[in-house]
């Protein structure tokens, strides 16, 4: 099921996306939303459960501001336990990448012919 | 699906829930729907953008659950979770549901058995005095009951351990079910 674990693996980085977003400046769940939907291909509605589950474990905190036009709108900020779960999410992050690359970097200097010839190879033997 | 109709199906799923839970959801997305209208989206795209408001409502129940739970450990919380797990409906929780369902069995039959055990400790407790025999025996019978008493309350505490434990589990594997990341333009295709 490769598609199952494409979604678990964009799930898991989703709440760090969000921590990362709010941490650049509060803002309200349309906003995130449309942000991480370009960004990471997810529908949009599914921002809310999201944010709701991050609000009851308490990493993110709401308030309503007045919004230029229509009805208050409910915002979002960090509070402190989501800005300490922002760090280690993030050094938890920056290690696992840095050790995938470092077993996927030579992947680029392998030249772009050297696949082929060795499919060949194989339907030759068969 | 336009604004009502998708606000509408979104409701007929929150049913059951507190009436403050819905209409905090149900504001979260009105309030989705009017900040899209703002820059010119349709009705119909911000829905078809928004996903399958049947599978939102789903998650959103069981996020109010796993609130619940959190906030009380009772029975009655635990049950509400549960059933808001197993409304998630994934095919993994359904082929789960015949190791579960015994294993639900099983605890409350061990809850009901140890509530037993401490209501006879209690009878002995109080009637062994009063039993007709000699001191001694009549001391040791009440003394028996106070023992069973406090096993039957030594066994509990350990089930409810146990009991957290597993509703815990439960929650942590539904949460894995959200399907955050889907697509909305797929989610027909690839729900159910």
């Amino acid at each position: 099921m490769p598609e199952a674990i494409e979604i678990q693996l964009k799930k898991g980085v989703l709440g760090l996306c969000v921590l990362a977003l709010l941490s650049r400046g509060n803002s309200y769940a349309y906003e995130i939303a449309s942000k991480l939907s370009h960004a990471v291909d997810m529908g949009e509605g599914t921002i809310y459960p999201l944010m709701r589950r991050m609000q009851n474990e308490g990493l993110v905190g709401t308030y309503l501001e007045e919004s230029p036009s229509g009805p208050p709108r409910k915002y979002y900020r960090l509070t402190d336990t989501g800005r300490a779960s922002l760090a280690a999410q993030l050094a938890e992050w920056r290690s696992f990448t840095a050790a995938v690359e470092g077993l996927i970097g030579h992947v680029d200097a392998v030249p772009a012919d050297a696949e082929p010839e060795q499919g060949a190879e194989t339907r030759d033997d068969a | 699906m336009t604004r009502d109709e998708f606000l509408k199906r979104l409701r007929r799923g929150l049913e059951g829930m507190s009436p403050e839970a819905i209409a905090d959801a149900i504001g979260d997305y009105e309030a989705h729907f009017d900040a899209a209208r703002e820059e010119g989206r349709s009705e119909a795209e911000v829905a078809e953008a928004l996903g399958d408001p049947g599978r939102l409502a789903r998650e959103l129940r069981l996020e109010a659950g796993i609130k619940r739970w959190e906030e009380a450990r009772s029975p009655s919380s635990a049950t509400n979770a549960v059933i808001a797990f197993l409304g998630l409906g994934a095919i993994d929780i359904l082929v789960l549901l015949p190791i579960l369902l015994p294993v639900i069995g099983v605890t409350i039959g061990l809850y009901a058995a140890l509530l037993a055990l401490f209501i006879a400790g209690g009878v002995m407790l109080v009637t062994g005095p009063f039993s007709g025999v000699a001191i001694g025996p009549a001391v040791g019978f009440a003394f028996g009951g106070l023992g069973m008493m406090s096993a039957a309350v030594a066994f509990g505490a350990l089930l409810s351990i146990v009991a957290i434990w597993l509703v815990n589990g439960l929650l942590w594997f539904g949460r894995l079910h959200y399907r955050v990341i889907e697509p909305a333009i797929k989610s027909d295709r690839s729900t159910q």
